[in-house]
């Protein structure tokens, strides 16, 4: 699929000229921490951010949320601008699920590029593990199926992926290996990460043979929840010498979004899945002017072990189907074909969508990854996936300017 | 299929007014399946538009023979909510219609372990309350 994607050339001119840049990352500690409220964390999570951006809270102009699963808010971007105390001229929240926190990336640069705003803080956080009442949880899984058509036969949220992973396995032959080696190597990775939730090792026969959750997933298969924060500051190249920012610079090179379906009930197959993967990731690869095989390091969505399958395969890292064997051939671990989730993903770091990919990428782009650091990455692809593998958005990241 | 009456905790569908004509054939044990009259398409979950490219609002409901076939399914073990305490292992399961659309639903009367993608079902009704009755399947034949 390498036809010429409407809109390609405009956001390519757009990114050369301007510059796009995040400048400043945040996370607060993540983990069970019932002391501090959802718009405690958005707080911590944006001084932290702008500390680290070594910026004054009056420089940052822009403002984009997300949501929060505890706190109900309608105007949520608004809520959190007058509990942080700032007076944003460009405010807005992006709600799409897991597709979320890469998206935030793009509506900060639309923003930018569009004169709305110089610096934008992007946030979000949430204390899921610690708040969110069982009414509140079953709200959320009846939102992420059809309350009228899918809620009443039971089907819970892993149950949504498992029905995808059983049609995976068997469109592909793929065994249950395949797809807990994905938790494999995200626990892997975690044991080099500070701020991660679970670091105990983890084997394929641990994740084989712990609780079955919905057939074929099992407790290993299912991301984690978790209390916590992240933000990050976008700007540009310009701007943030203007303010003095010391940091080195990841690089906006090209954004996408691709949708599938919302419910499960209309998806046809799986090449519809693929097909949602392929156009958010080629609409942000030919932005940029990469190809797959120029990208150092990945961070793809990983709610399930089965998300991230559908993703290296869609994004065209690895051919249909072979994702599983990459996997378990160990290929996504650091120093290997493709590190993926050098911070150990949702499956075993911590929960708050793609806000750690995000984080993350921008943390290895600059070379300030530590223990888990790859070596030198000059480009990086942050994927991620909101509803049951149905809306899409990616970002292509680099550590120079967009050529 | 319910003569004791049981308390039903579990989740139950809010009926739309584009949605009611569904719920009240399955309160009769019929399967209807709506279509555009202008382009003769089926699709499903029901709309008050046709989800094509018509957007019409002349919709038939079509009378089905419930058969289909599971195109995935998941044995669940937990259920969503204490309601569910005491009920799993049940399968939520995709089903392809003869008509080409899909519906969620449970595979029932059958060991979960014996249910594969692939295999014939055939529609059958669950009274689950006096207003609310579900369509389930169970295999064909």
């Amino acid at each position: 699929m390498s036809e010429n994607l409407p809109g390609i050339q405009e956001t390519r001119e757009l990114l050369k000229k301007k510059k796009v840049v995040i400048a400043g990352v945040g996370e607060t500690e993540q983990g069970k921490i019932p002391d501090k409220s959802s718009f405690h964390f958005l707080s911590e999570a944006s001084k932290l951010a702008i500390e680290d951006a070594g910026i004054k809270k009056d420089d940052v102009d822009g403002l984009v949320t997300a949501f929060s699963l505890v706190e109900h808010t309608f105007m949520h971007c608004t809520t959190f601008a007058d509990y942080f105390g700032m007076n944003p001229r460009f405010f807005s929240s992006v709600a799409v699920g897991g597709a979320t926190a890469v998206w935030m990336v793009a509506e900060a640069a639309m923003a930018i590029a569009s004169g709305q705003a110089e610096v934008v803080l992007c946030v979000r956080g949430d204390n899921t593990l610690s708040g969110i009442s069982s009414s509140g949880m079953l709200a959320l899984i009846r939102e992420m199926c059809h309350a009228e058509f899918e809620f009443p036969y039971g089907l819970t949220t892993p149950g949504g992926y498992a029905l995808a992973a059983q049609r995976y396995l068997h469109d592909w032959g793929a065994r249950r290996e395949h797809l807990a080696a994905v938790a494999v190597t995200m626990r892997k990775h975690a044991a080099d990460k500070e701020n991660a939730m679970n670091k105990d090792p983890l084997s394929i026969e641990d994740v084989l043979s712990s609780r079955v959750i919905a057939e074929p997933l099992t407790k290993y298969d299912c991301s984690i929840i978790s209390d916590g924060g992240a933000a990050f500051i976008v700007t540009t190249e310009d701007k943030a010498k203007e303010l003095g920012i010391e940091n080195d610079l990841a690089y906006l090179w090209g954004m996408g979004q691709g949708y599938s379906h919302q419910y499960l009930t209309t998806l046809e197959n799986l090449d519809q899945i693929y097909n949602a993967v392929e156009r958010s990731g080629q609409k942000a690869f030919n932005t940029a002017g990469i190809e797959p095989r120029d990208v150092d390091i990945a961070f793809l969505y990983d709610c399930f072990t089965i998300t991230v399958l559908l993703e290296l395969e869609g994004l065209g890292f690895v051919p249909k189907g072979e994702g599983g064997a990459f996997a378990l051939e160990g290929r996504m671990e650091i120093g290997k074909d493709l590190p993926v989730n050098t911070h150990g993903g949702l499956l075993s770091q911590a929960h708050l969508g793609a806000m750690h990919h995000v984080v993350e990428a921008t943390l290895q782009l600059r070379g300030d990854a530590g223990s888990r650091q790859v070596e030198d990455p000059e480009v990086a692809v942050v994927h991620g996936n909101g509803g049951i593998v149905s809306a899409h958005s990616t970002v292509v990241l680099g550590n120079q300017p967009i050529n | 299929m319910s003569e004791e009456k049981k308390e039903y905790n579990k989740p139950l569908p809010e009926f739309r007014p584009e949605t009611k004509p569904f719920w009240e054939a399955a309160k009769e044990h019929r399967l209807v399946i709506p279509r555009s009259r202008e382009t003769g398409e089926f699709f499903f979950y029901p709309r008050a538009l046709s989800p094509g490219g018509d957007m019409s609002d002349d919709i038939e409901w079509v009378e089905s023979e419930g058969r289909g076939k599971v195109w995935t399914f998941s044995i669940h073990h937990m259920g969503p909510s204490k309601a569910y305490k005491g009920e799993p292992p049940y399968v939520v399961a995709l089903i392809e219609m003869e008509e080409g659309v899909k519906m969620m639903s449970n595979v029932v009367d059958v060991d979960p372990k014996d249910v594969s993608i692939g295999m014939d079902v055939q529609v059958c009704f669950d009274d689950v309350t006096d207003e609310v009755t579900l369509p389930k399947f169970k295999p064909a034949g």
